[in-house]
Order: structure tokens, then sequence, then C-alpha cells
């Protein structure tokens, strides 16, 4: 049956590409080799977002006056409604780490080095859409958290000279965050950034097709002359092993869902008190809490302009990461680049848990 | 004069007005013959009277003058004590031909603040929306009839507000802000050497435990504890400068002025005619402790027994109290329900908006027992117990809701185990087989 439904496909497809990819695409095998994994685990999460985001866009309704009743009836009357509003919340969540997670592998592995440049730079940039996914949807169900968090978090470029009034007034579609906001970030959250995370998420995949998995510096250095790295074939013995990531994840997916369902909250309101413990999401809290404990002014500066240009300039580093590491391009080991990394890493994690014992 | 006897003649009593034309009749009068020392800025300037005064002690000290309302805005002290402040001699400076008063006390610093304080349009320079019938209003309070009577141990404007360093009623550092009155009042009240003498209508020695009481009750504790300034404090009930005890028909108005629905169901009820001391049967009056529903019944910590015992009352008082109680508790147990749901992620907004229109009705049932008509109660405390029902079904259906998910979950994690294994079961097969 499968082999009648392939074969009628492909007298009128040509599917040979594919079918030599598959054949001869393969995956090296190291002690390394389970961190490959992480990229498949956020395209999965990211094909659940799709998913579950189509489904919730049945019932939603993007307005101030009808977006938190939309989603309090989706969770409350819709059958499985708060299966899918939970799981998209959740899924969400482990996306973005999952990326965090794939990101800092690439990082200390050196997979970026010449010539995947390319697959760094989209990488990077699928993760700032990530980001982006993340901010605008959690201002989504109009929630008071959300919408005084979001207030904060447009705030922030404010304070960006020149150009940070426009910038501002762009994020929120007027001077403060109204119904406007909310529909300017529906509109990105379900048109621009799907938009933009098809055509990167596209390239990326494509190159990875292309140039296949990296072998980290380290592992090649211990090869004899002549000997290649072990490996086994993409189809079906790597691809049934992300499947069974994929079918975990499913499970904490669904677990997370029944037994710690994400909290709607109240209604916002724009003329109620700022509530205690307002702050972003996790994965925003490290940039959050280092705004917060800069001191007014340093040097002569205000103290959260050099936050956001210091953190901008972060993210240039980053994106450019790649062309500035030039001893991994020359497959040798660069141990400042771990050292950066570590204690971004670390900086990152102690900054998050301070941000959330603090408030 | 006219206006004079138009206050005059507002008020209730003919000893009270007696009384309020004596301090009229002495106050004003002063206040007139010194009308030409009222301060100007350019005074200010000639004022010769801190430089001997400023380094005395005790009562002849000019200290606080800083600090007072008064001197900020330019009047000098020869404003209230008369004298000539520009004579750097003092017997010049205290000429009596200048008007020189010297150390005010009783009436006198009565006259001294009604010159201005009494004259509306000398106010309305300084503050047009500050009312000018204090001394009126003092004339007609207990102190102001006993010092017309010659008592000069009772209170004047001075011994409230201060004689130097007045500052303004808004002020929290005045002795007459909120939060400082009882405190102010306790200077006396609570002072059983000064109180010595002093009896109530009946001829029973006055009572100096008011402070203590009220720094027990429910309003201190909002007041003082919570720095409340809408609860009351000793004026709020007895009045400022017409201070006096609420008589006993009006203590059910003096209450009512805040706890106003509470005074129009007890207007209605039978206790109305009854209860001579009205609210104050059984709230007291300065103690004022938070009132529960176990003052409420027939149990033997109840007030109702005290006057009903296998009567009509008693009935009705243990119907009223079963009504609450009963709403009480099937409140209470439909919001432990309503938590656990709440607390495993279920959305229950509508029926916390139940809930909470339930505990309104809790509050309005006790409302109506100061109507101490059962019926009242009853059909009160009967809708807040079909709201409850409501909230306690809804609770009930989430629980099951909230199981059916977890046996959901466990028949996908079965499946999802099932998946898995057969797909490990497949790699293995896979990879056992040699290329």
């Amino acid at each position: 049956m499968w082999q009648r439904a392939l074969g009628w496909i492909e007298a009128r497809v040509d599917l040979s590409t594919v079918r030599y990819l598959a054949d001869h695409k393969r995956v090296p095998i190291h002690p390394h080799s389970p961190w490959y994994y992480l990229g498949g685990l956020t395209l999965f999460l990211i094909g659940v977002q799709i998913a579950s985001g189509l489904l919730l866009l049945l019932y939603y309704r993007p307005s101030a006056g009808e977006a938190y009743e939309s989603v309090q009836f989706i969770v409350s009357r819709v059958e499985f409604g708060w299966l899918v509003r939970n799981v998209h919340s959740w899924s969400a969540n482990l996306a973005v780490g999952a990326a965090f997670l794939h990101l800092f592998s690439v990082l200390f592995l050196r997979s970026y080095r010449k010539p995947r440049e390319l697959t760094w730079v989209t990488g990077v940039f699928l993760l700032f859409l990530l980001l982006g996914f993340g901010f605008s949807g959690y201002l989504l169900p109009w929630n008071e958290l959300a919408f005084f968090a979001t207030k904060v978090g447009t705030g922030i470029p404010g304070s960006i000279p020149l150009v940070g009034d426009a910038l501002q007034r762009f994020l929120r579609g007027g001077d403060d965050v109204t119904g406007a906001t909310l529909s300017r970030f529906f509109g990105l959250h379900v048109a621009l950034l799907p938009a933009l995370l098809v055509v990167l998420l596209g390239v990326h995949l494509l190159l990875v097709q292309q140039q296949g998995m990296s072998v980290p510096i380290s592992v090649r250095k211990r090869l004899r002359p002549g000997d290649e790295v072990p490996s086994v074939k993409f189809v079906p013995n790597f691809l049934l092993r992300e499947l069974v990531l994929w079918y975990i994840a499913l499970a904490g997916l669904a677990a997370l869902a029944a037994f710690s369902p994400w909290e709607l909250g109240v209604k916002a309101d724009a003329f109620a008190p700022v509530p205690a413990g307002i702050r972003p999401e996790w994965y925003f809290l490290a940039a959050f809490q280092t705004l917060k404990l800069l001191p007014s002014h340093i040097a002569g500066i205000e103290g959260e302009l050099l936050g956001v240009l210091g953190m901008g300039l972060a993210m240039g580093v980053l994106v450019l990461l790649p062309f500035l590491d030039r001893r991994s391009s020359q497959e040798k080991p660069s141990p400042l680049i771990t050292v950066v990394g570590v204690i971004a890493l670390v900086y990152l994690v102690v900054m998050t848990v301070v941000g959330y014992v603090a408030a | 004069m006219w206006r004079r006897n138009l206050v005059l003649s507002r008020l209730p009593g003919r000893a009270t007005r007696i009384a309020a034309a004596a301090i009229v009749a002495i106050a004003l009068p002063l206040a007139a013959s010194a009308q030409p020392a009222r301060a100007t800025a350019a005074t200010a300037a000639a004022n010769q009277c801190a430089t001997c005064h400023g380094g005395l002690s005790g009562a002849l000290a000019a200290s606080d003058v800083a600090a007072d309302v008064h001197g900020s805005r330019g009047f000098t002290c020869a404003d209230c004590h008369g004298g000539d402040p520009a004579a750097t001699d003092k017997a010049a400076a205290h000429a009596t031909a200048k008007g020189f008063k010297g150390v005010l006390g009783g009436a006198a610093t009565v006259a001294a603040c009604a010159r201005c304080h009494a004259d509306p349009g000398f106010m309305r320079t300084y503050a047009p929306a500050q009312r000018v019938d204090q001394a009126a209003e003092y004339a007609t309070s207990v102190h102001g009839k006993r010092l017309a009577g010659g008592d000069t141990r009772v209170a004047n404007c001075a011994s409230c507000h201060g004689g130097h360093g007045v500052r303004r009623v808004s002020d929290a550092k005045s002795p007459v802000y909120p939060l400082n009155v009882a405190t102010t009042c306790a200077k006396c009240h609570a002072d059983p050497a000064h109180m010595a003498g002093y009896t109530t209508d009946a001829g029973a020695p006055l009572p100096t435990n008011q402070f203590e009481g009220y720094s027990a009750s429910v309003h201190a504790k909002a007041l003082i504890g919570k720095q409340d300034l809408s609860a009351p404090t000793c004026n709020d009930c007895h009045g400022n400068h017409g201070a006096a005890p609420p008589g006993a028909g009006a203590v059910v108005n003096v209450c009512g002025t805040c706890h106003a629905v509470f005074a129009e169901r007890f207007a209605t009820s039978v206790h109305k005619d009854v209860f001579e001391r009205g609210c104050v049967e059984c709230h007291e009056n300065h103690r004022i402790n938070q009132p529960s529903d176990a003052l409420l019944g027939t149990a033997p910590e109840s007030l109702c027994p005290t006057c009903h015992s296998d009567d009509a009352g008693a009935k009705a008082a243990a119907t009223m109290h079963a009504q609450i109680t009963g709403l009480q508790t099937a409140v209470e147990r439909a919001e432990q329900q309503l938590l656990a749901v709440r607390n495993a992620g279920l959305e229950v907004g509508d029926e916390e908006l139940k809930l909470r229109e339930a505990r309104n009705h809790l509050v309005l049932s006790r409302t109506e027992v100061h109507t101490f008509n059962p019926d009242a109660v009853t059909k009160v405390a009967t809708e807040g117990l079909a709201l409850t029902t409501g909230v306690v079904d809804a609770a009930a259906a989430g629980e099951r809701e909230l199981a059916f998910r977890r046996r959901g979950l466990a028949a996908a994690m079965v499946a999802f185990l099932v998946v898995v294994l057969g797909l490990v079961w497949k790699i293995r097969q896979i990879e056992r087989t040699p290329h």
C-alpha cells in the first residue's frame, strides 16, 4: 500500500533528491552527538506551537474588550480548549528553552565555524524571532500581569536616543499600552513573525541539510590520518531516535498542561494600580534584572540607556560570533570563546534566579 | 449683633443660650476692643517681644513661635497679648494703655482667638473656606458653659490647639490632627486629678477611662493602627468646639453619621423605643469592640439573654443567629472547594463572582440584624445560600473535570509509552541488522 502510494507520487513528482538525501545523509556518532537532538526538539516544539496556535485562533478575539473573555471562554467552555491553551503556553516556553540550549551547545562545540557561519546567523535570528513570539504572545490574553509587563517592556526601547520615542510608539501603537497595542501584537504574532519564521527556518534547515552535522574540533583532532568519524544514517536511525525524544516531549507537555495549567489571572485594567511582582517571562528576566540593578547614571550617561546599548552590542556580537572567532575557522581551539560563553551562561542563569527571588 | 443673635437663637435649651450669650458677651467686646492691633507684615519687623522673651523659659518663653501658623503669616505676639511690640523698654512694652493683656487664659484666650476667627470678613483674607463659628459653638459646649460659669480648669482654644506653635489641623504634628485628638483630649479626661469634682448629669463622678476604652476599640485600631483617617476619634462623636456627650436619643444619629444603613434598619426595629442608649446598649460607647456573630443568639456569651429568655425575642435571636452562622459556614465551605479547583488550575472566574456576591449577602444579613426581624435576616441569608449552592455545584463539576483530565493523561501516557517502546524496539532491530 505504502509502496503503491509512493510509486503514484513518484510517477508525477521527482523525488530523487529527497530519496538521495534520505539514503546518503549521515549523522556523526561521538560523545557530543546527543546535542544534535536539540535542533530537532526545537523544531518539533515550534510545530506544536503552530498547530495549537491555529486551534486557538478559532476562538481568540484580538480586542481589549474581548481578548480576556475569549481566552476565559477557551479554557472553561471549549472542549479541550484548556489543553490546547496550556500546551501552547508551555510549548512556547519549552521552545525558547530548547532554542537557548541549542544555541549554547552549538557555541561550545564551535559548530558555527566555517562553512556554517550562515547557519549560525539564521539560527540566532530564529532565536530572536522566538523571543519576539514570546513577547507578543504574552500580552494576548490581556491579563493584568501581561499588561503591566508589556508596559515596562515596550518602555525600555524608549530610552534609545533619537529613535527611542518613535520605536516605543511603533511598538505600542500610541503613547501607552492600549487596545491598539493588542491588535498590533496580535498582527505580529500571527502574521509577520510567522512569515519571517518560515523564511528563516527554511534557509536554516536547507543549510543544515546541505552542510550536514558539524563534527567538533576535539573529535576531529583525535582521529588518526585516514580515519573517518563513525556515523549512522539519518533515515531511519537518527530520525527514529529523534522521534522518541519528540514523544517524550509531547508526554511532558501533556503532563504539564494537566497538572500545571497556565494561570489566566485577572483582566487588565489600565486604571488599576500596578500590582506587586510585575516581571516579564523568564527568558527576559536576566535582561530585566540587569536594567533594574544598573544605577540611574553611569559616568554621566543614563544607566538604562547604557544597559540597552550593552544588550544591543551583546546581540550584535552573538550574530557575528563565527566571523569574530578566527581560530575556530582554522580548526584551532579557542578557549577565550569557551570562557566568554561560560560567563554569559552563568550570568544569564544567576540574573534569572535573582529576578525570580527579587520578585 | 444681628448675626450673633441669629447664631444664639439656633442653640437648643435655655441654659445653653444663656451660657453662650455670656461667653459671646465677654469674648466679643474683648475682641472688638483690640481690633486695631491686628497684625500686618510691617509690625513683624518692629517686634521687640522676642528680644526679651527669647531668652526666657517656661510660660513666658517665646517658644515654638517659628512653627506657629500665625507667626508664619506675619502675626506677632502683640496681636494676641497686646502691648507695644516696638518698645524696647519693658514698662512701655507692657503698658495697659497699649492694650497689654499679659498671659492669656480662659475667656481671654477664647476672646483673643475669636477676635479674628469669628470675623468672616477678616478670615476671608487668610482662610476663606474656614468656619467662623468656633467661638459660638464653644459657648454651647460643656467646656464653654463651665467657663462661662467661672470654671477656668476647662479646656479653651489653647488647651487643644496649643498656645504658641499653633499648627494647621491638617498638620500631622498638630495636637488636633485626627491621629492626635484622642491623646489631646486624654490630657485632661484621663487625668483623675484634673477631672476630680466633675460629675455626670446623674451626679456620679465623671469617669476617666474613656481614652483607655477608645484605645482598645475598633475605631482606634482603624485610625491609629491602620492610619485610616476616615475612622472616628473623640470629636467625631462629641463635636469639637461644641464638645458634649451625645444625649441618650442622639446616639443613633451620631453613629448613623457613618453607619447609615444600620441606623436606618434600627429605626424600623422594635428596639428603637426600648434601647434608651441606642447603639450603646449592645456595642458600648468608647470601648467599641469588633462585633461578632457571637453577640447574637441565646448562648450565655451572647447579649440577647441579658433581656430575653424563653420568649419571642429569644426565639427571634436564635433564628437570626442560625441563619447567619449557616450562611457563614456555607460560604466558607464553598470557598474551600472553589480554592481547591482553582489551585488545580481550573478557570473559576464566574464562580468567584458568585462567591463574592454570597459574601455580600452575609454582610447584608448581619446588617438586617439591626431590624431585629428574623424574616428580614432569613430572606437575605436564603438568597446567599442559593448562591453558595451554585458555587459548590460548580466546584464539584470542576473536581470531576480534573479527575477526567488525570484519567485522560494516564491513558495518553500509556499510549506514549507504547509508541516509545515500539520505536526503541525498531531502532534496536535496525541497528542489529548488518549493513
